[in-house]
């Protein structure tokens, strides 16, 4: 296959997830997928190799999707499928690593011939238990376990298992009508890349497959093969809600030669007690995502330009998550990840990597009553911090890095629940000082239009110490947690007074160079 | 008496003028732009139309109409007086926050535009409207009137006003405009509830910050414009067209001038309308590719796509997200980065790529001799032989064959092909490049595209139009005449028209009509008044309704079109089938039991579309047909080379066949036919399999 004939089926390739992506963030309910575009979206070989993945989302949901087509059919004898079966798992050593996140796999047959899979993975609104938020003491309380199972079989819906998720969860609706946009957008990839193959009289995918991911694994060795070998550290220390402070610690040994990356995260912190810790398959997408965030961003993602980034997880880790830990808001560590990762690059790639961010986004959920007594539960909405400053660029304000998540529209959320917004501005003076400063936070203030009490799951993290600043930089500015003016503390779900203010002041990032 | 009607449009690259006398004769003219005083371009092109027609401007008896890119590069130059914004207290820096979306997850190194207004002439108001409408405090005169003052001290002399759900109810952004026109009546101010009352602050605020910045550059711009007409002898008042291919009078759309963003290219789609309903085609995509850009435009039932969201003035890498979203309703164009001059490469992966880097129309492709060294997608024309290297323009610009065969070989021997290889490779890339963009779009909007006809124009349309007809399963290509300045001709069978839009959230069970009908009213009203100043009568002017709505609790919405009007035919029920129609079609399923909510009203008013005819500009000449090689998929072929001046109609000639004309060179590929419309168009048609 010659540079010419491999751009076009790629390119076609890349349509199809995009495609596919478009339609499911148009159809879906949930805010979350539509306006923040928390979904992944990908297409893999017969041999559930990613070969596309639309550029959506975020790290965590896309790289991680690219393992969950793996596991699954590990899971089940793929022999047995056809047309029309759906597959859908939320397990969280499977996935993404909580239950909100489902991923949903269509087999693409060609006539009786498996070609390929489409897969999908969104953020739900609810998944039953806990709700949002790091609280529950094991999983389990953490909600509804959907094992890998069929959702339609030959095109026949599974009742079954839809009466259980209904009756399980607190918006089934929105549940349904999300599931509803995941099968369809399947459906829709499936029809594209039979249209491709018969545009170009392929039988099926793998040669192309081939292709694509020996010579993104090759790209990726030679931007590695550029770098100097050895063996580098880098450490971050972060607070979570609850007042723990996490430490994780990445030593990034780079073969020159081989053009491979192996992150080991000994001396990291263990595991916690609180819903924080994350399932290998999340570490490894935030870990991989530093790596060619850095090295490569160019390179469209799939198996193979993952290939060369190996991970080595201790047992007993905050990053390496063991049944039955909690893990629910995994994120507020996994978005932590990439900082150390970024450090240790530092020493070898000085131009190229970002200071320490505010990290991870500050998710909010509310529920309650309103006014006239009806239930609401609203859908996760975040704010971002301040990104940490680059080499030649400041850091960007009120935009996270590693995630790339949209926030909700104020219109929007006023117009769905009960909330009135005091305040969102840009917060002066939070990013840190350097010869490129810090990007700034944001400070949020909100209230409920209701007399009765309501309930907030929130999870602000960096509160205690700011994002450290890189190269002579200074420390961006830490968050504040208010409640009515006074400091506040949410490692759990917190009971709420009709007339309670809340004030959220994202973290600043981290300025580079000496200023 | 002969009437004649005269068009201008003003575009990036060059400014073409076009005189259509009704006994269908046509004067046609394309100069260079002159930015530094867009209108001297303009009237340069207007008097050599009118002296080829030996015509004086009182002469122009039918309309005079204008696209402009003046808006669009107000933008891109952020020239302008200063401009101010006012938000609502606690919420003074949504331009800089925009959504918190970083639109590139991997590159760790983009960049956002500036605000197109600073924070140091941002104003806050502590008033607030809540989500339902109520105004939970109003704003206090004595401060609107503070602001004003400290607006005028800065030399301010336009505001954009965004208070925050403005959509739901304007009550306190109309009382800033009150306290303005007292205090400071030399102030210009646009309301967010008046150009774009739609929900999403950050949407919002950005139009209307984009209105309010280029008032000031485009009334006087468009008062300059009318000034000089008379000044001339025309006895019309100008026209202008608009993004939502419709067109205006010049006062109104000097006051809105965010609608005049993208024009030209809406004139584009609107041509392919004209000839959509000319042939009996309801549905086609029109195809025009230039320099530097190519832009795709879904025809449906002889109406062009529209969209109510899209972006201008993307800063990083041409990158979606990173420039400013503006939401007003405008034809819903595909724009792709791929033109005659866009650069081809070899990426890391060893793959053929084609832009987004692009040589332009300085120093242009390699063929053109003044320095460019990338080889591009003309020097690949040129090298295959489609595009004659001594025929350029006429034949008024030499190109230098060798110097694009050698860049193109360069990039052959990084492929491991020849240099004819690697040209119909750049070829092939760019065509899938654009056909993909095409197909993308197609299928984001629930049309299947396959079997649809392409209407190639634009200086590189023609040239490559067949081969993305192949690749988006098309069987039918055609090429209109006047291809080089098709644009200016759309916006004289463009018909007056403006397209409103209101929020009025209610369920679809739950509809207060009363409310909806005041809605409507007004909109009514509004097109009625707009139209009446572009010169339509009463009876003249239609009106159209349609509404955007969802599943309750979705966030984004399907727009339908009412096929009544909703104040006389108060039919939920009818709306809910519409509704479900249109969502079964995009997405292929129905919720049942699920509430529906309306978000958006819209109501249409246009005039009647004006009947005009095309036709080719000049002399016919007789000239015998040549032949030159091109270099057909890595096969060296004969192929014939007509004039398109000597072709007869009715005339049949099959594939591979060149026909060239001073702007443009059509390329045919073997397994069509072309034929000779009698009026000019030339149609290529995909041969059956059994032929």
């Amino acid at each position: 296959m010659d540079g010419v004939q491999l751009q076009i089926l790629w390119s076609n390739l890349i349509g199809i997830v995009s495609e596919q992506a478009r339609a499911l963030q148009r159809i879906a309910f949930s805010p979350i997928v539509r306006e923040a575009g928390d979904l992944a979206n990908g297409l893999f070989d017969a041999r559930a190799r990613m070969v596309a993945q639309a550029v959506t989302g975020t790290p965590g949901h896309i790289n991680s999707l690219a393992a969950a087509a793996r596991n699954l059919l590990n899971d089940i004898d793929t022999s047995t499928l056809k047309p029309g079966d759906v597959l859908i798992t939320n397990d969280p050593w499977m996935s993404a690593g909580h239950f909100f996140d489902i991923t949903v796999l269509s087999p693409i047959f060609r006539e009786d011939r498996i070609i390929g899979y489409a897969g999908s993975t969104i953020h739900h609104t609810d998944i039953g238990g806990y709700g949002i938020g790091a609280g529950a003491r094991d999983i389990h309380e953490e909600g509804l376990w959907i094992p890998v199972l069929k959702l339609y079989e030959a095109g026949k819906p599974n009742d079954t298992l839809f009466s259980i998720i209904k009756r399980n969860v607190r918006t089934p609706d929105a549940l349904l009508g999300d599931l509803g946009a995941q099968v369809s957008s399947g459906m829709i990839a499936a029809q594209r890349l039979n249209a491709l193959c018969d545009r170009y009289g392929l039988d099926d995918i793998e040669t192309l497959a081939d292709e694509i991911i020996a010579r993104s694994e090759e790209a990726t060795r030679n931007s590695i093969r550029k770098l100097k070998g050895g063996s580098f550290t880098g450490v971050s220390t972060f607070d979570v809600p609850g007042g723990e402070e996490i430490t994780l610690k990445a030593t990034v040994e780079i073969d020159a030669d081989a053009g491979e990356i192996t992150i080991d995260f000994a001396g990291s912190w263990p595991a916690s007690r609180l819903g924080i810790n994350v399932v290998p398959a999340y570490t490894h997408a935030y870990a991989t995502f530093a790596v060619r965030s850095t090295l490569n961003p160019d390179l469209p993602n799939n198996a193979g330009s993952l290939a060369p980034i190996k991970l080595k997880l201790p047992d007993d880790c905050i990053v390496n998550a063991r049944y039955p830990s909690p893990v629910n808001a995994r994120h507020v560590v996994g978005m932590y990840v990439p900082f150390p990762i970024l450090k240790a690059l530092a020493q070898v790639a000085p131009d190229r990597v970002v200071a320490e961010g505010s990290g991870a986004v500050w998710t909010v959920q509310i529920h309650g009553s309103d006014a006239s007594g009806r239930a609401f539960t609203s859908s996760m909405f975040n704010y971002s911090g301040g990104m940490g400053a680059r080499a030649s660029k400041p850091g960007l304000s009120a935009i996270c890095y590693p995630t790339g998540v949209s926030a909700v529209p104020i219109e929007i959320l006023e117009a769905s629940y009960p909330i009135v917004f005091t305040c969102k501005e840009l917060e002066p003076g939070t990013g840190g000082a350097g010869r490129q400063p810090g990007g700034l936070g944001q400070r949020i203030g909100y209230r409920m239009r209701t007399d009765r009490a309501w309930q907030l799951n929130t999870l602000p993290s960096r509160v205690m110490h700011g994002a450290e600043g890189l190269d002579g930089g200074s420390a961006g500015a830490p968050g504040r947690f208010e409640i009515n003016g006074k400091p506040a503390a949410a490692g759990r779900k917190l009971d709420m007074q009709p007339g309670d203010e809340v004030l959220m002041v994202t973290p600043g990032g981290g300025g580079f160079g000496k200023a | 008496m002969t009437r004649y009607a005269l068009a201008i449009d003003i575009g990036g690259t060059f400014t073409d003028a076009v005189l259509l006398a009704d006994d269908g004769r046509s004067f046609v003219d394309k100069t260079l732009s002159t930015h530094a005083n867009l209108l001297e371009g303009l009237f340069r092109g207007v008097d050599l139309v009118l002296g080829r027609a030996g015509i004086a401007p009182a002469d122009v008896d039918d309309v005079v109409v204008h696209a402009t890119t003046v808006v669009t590069n107000a933008l891109i130059e952020r020239k302008g007086p200063p401009t101010g914004l006012i938000l609502t207290k606690g919420f003074a820096d949504i331009l800089y926050i925009r959504d918190e979306h970083r639109y590139d997850m991997y590159d760790p190194q983009i960049e956002f535009a500036e605000p197109l207004i600073p924070a140091e002439r941002t104003f806050t108001l502590d008033e607030r409207v809540l989500a339902g409408g109520t105004v939970e405090k109003a704003a206090a005169d004595a401060e609107i009137a503070d602001i004003a003052r400290r607006c005028a001290d800065a030399g301010i002399v336009s505001v954009a006003v965004c208070l925050l759900n403005a959509y739901r109810n304007g009550a306190n952004e109309a009382r800033v405009r009150e306290v303005f026109a007292e205090v400071a009546p030399s102030i210009h101010v646009s309301l967010s509830s008046e150009i774009a009352p739609q929900m999403r602050e950050y949407l919002r605020t950005s139009t209307v910050a984009i209105n309010a910045f280029t008032v000031p550059i485009t009334r006087p711009y468009l008062t300059a414009f009318a000034d000089e007409l008379k000044r001339r002898g025309f006895s019309q008042q100008p026209l202008i067209m608009l993004s939502n291919g419709g067109v205006l009078g010049a006062e109104r759309a000097g006051l809105h001038p965010v609608r005049m963003i993208e024009s030209g290219p809406a004139a584009g789609a609107l041509v392919a309308c004209y000839f959509s309903r000319l042939y009996g085609i309801p549905d086609l995509i029109s195809f025009d590719m230039g320099g530097t850009t190519a832009k795709a435009c879904m025809i449906q039932n002889h109406e062009p796509l529209v969209t109510s969201t899209f972006e201008v003035d993307r800063r990083y890498r041409f990158k979606p997200g990173s420039g400013m979203p503006i939401t007003v309703p405008s034809i819903d164009m595909i724009e792709i980065g791929a033109g005659g001059g866009s650069i081809a490469r070899v990426d890391d992966l060893g793959l053929l790529k084609t832009g987004p880097d692009s040589a332009g129309s300085e120093p242009g492709p390699v063929c053109y001799g003044r320095g460019g060294t990338g080889p591009c997608v003309t020097d690949a024309d040129v090298v295959l032989g489609i595009i004659d290297p001594d025929r350029f323009l006429g034949g008024d610009m030499m190109l230098d064959a060798d110097a694009a065969g050698a860049a193109l070989e360069g990039l052959g021997k990084s492929l491991g092909l020849s240099r004819e290889q690697a040209a119909w490779g750049v070829f092939e890339v760019v065509c899938e490049q654009m056909a993909s963009a095409a197909r993308t779009h197609a299928t984001d909007r629930a049309i299947d595209y396959r079997g649809l006809p392409l209407l190639a124009f634009g200086g590189a349309g023609p040239v490559h139009a067949c081969m993305v007809a192949e690749l988006v399963d098309s069987s039918q290509v055609i090429y209109p005449p006047l291809a080089s300045v098709l644009s200016a001709f759309g916006t004289l069978v463009t018909p007056a028209q403006i397209d409103l839009v209101r929020s009025n959230v209610v369920l679809l069970d739950a509809i207060d009509w009363a409310s909806v009908t005041a809605t409507i009213d007004d909109m009514v009203a509004e097109g009625t008044q707009a139209l009446r100043e572009a010169g339509i009568a009463n009876a003249d002017i239609r009106f159209r309704h349609g509404v955007d709505l969802r599943y309750l609790g979705q966030q984004s919405e399907v727009r339908i079109d009412l096929p009544f009007d909703p104040r006389q035919n108060r039919e939920p029920d009818a709306i809910r089938e519409l509704f479900e129609t249109e969502y079964a079609a995009q997405y292929g399923l129905k919720l049942d039991g699920m509430a529906i909510e309306i978000v958006n009203w819209r109501t249409t008013a246009s005039g009647p579309t004006p009947q005009r005819g095309a036709a080719a500009d000049g002399d016919t000449a007789q000239a015998a047909p040549g032949e030159r090689t091109v270099h057909l998929r890595g096969a060296a072929t004969r192929v014939p080379v007509y004039q398109r001046t000597s072709l007869c109609p009715e005339q049949q000639i099959a594939g591979p066949v060149i026909v060239e004309e001073r702007e443009t060179t059509i390329f045919v590929l073997p397994g069509w036919t072309l034929r000779v419309h009698h009026d000019g168009s030339l149609f290529a048609n995909r041969d059956t399999e059994a032929a």
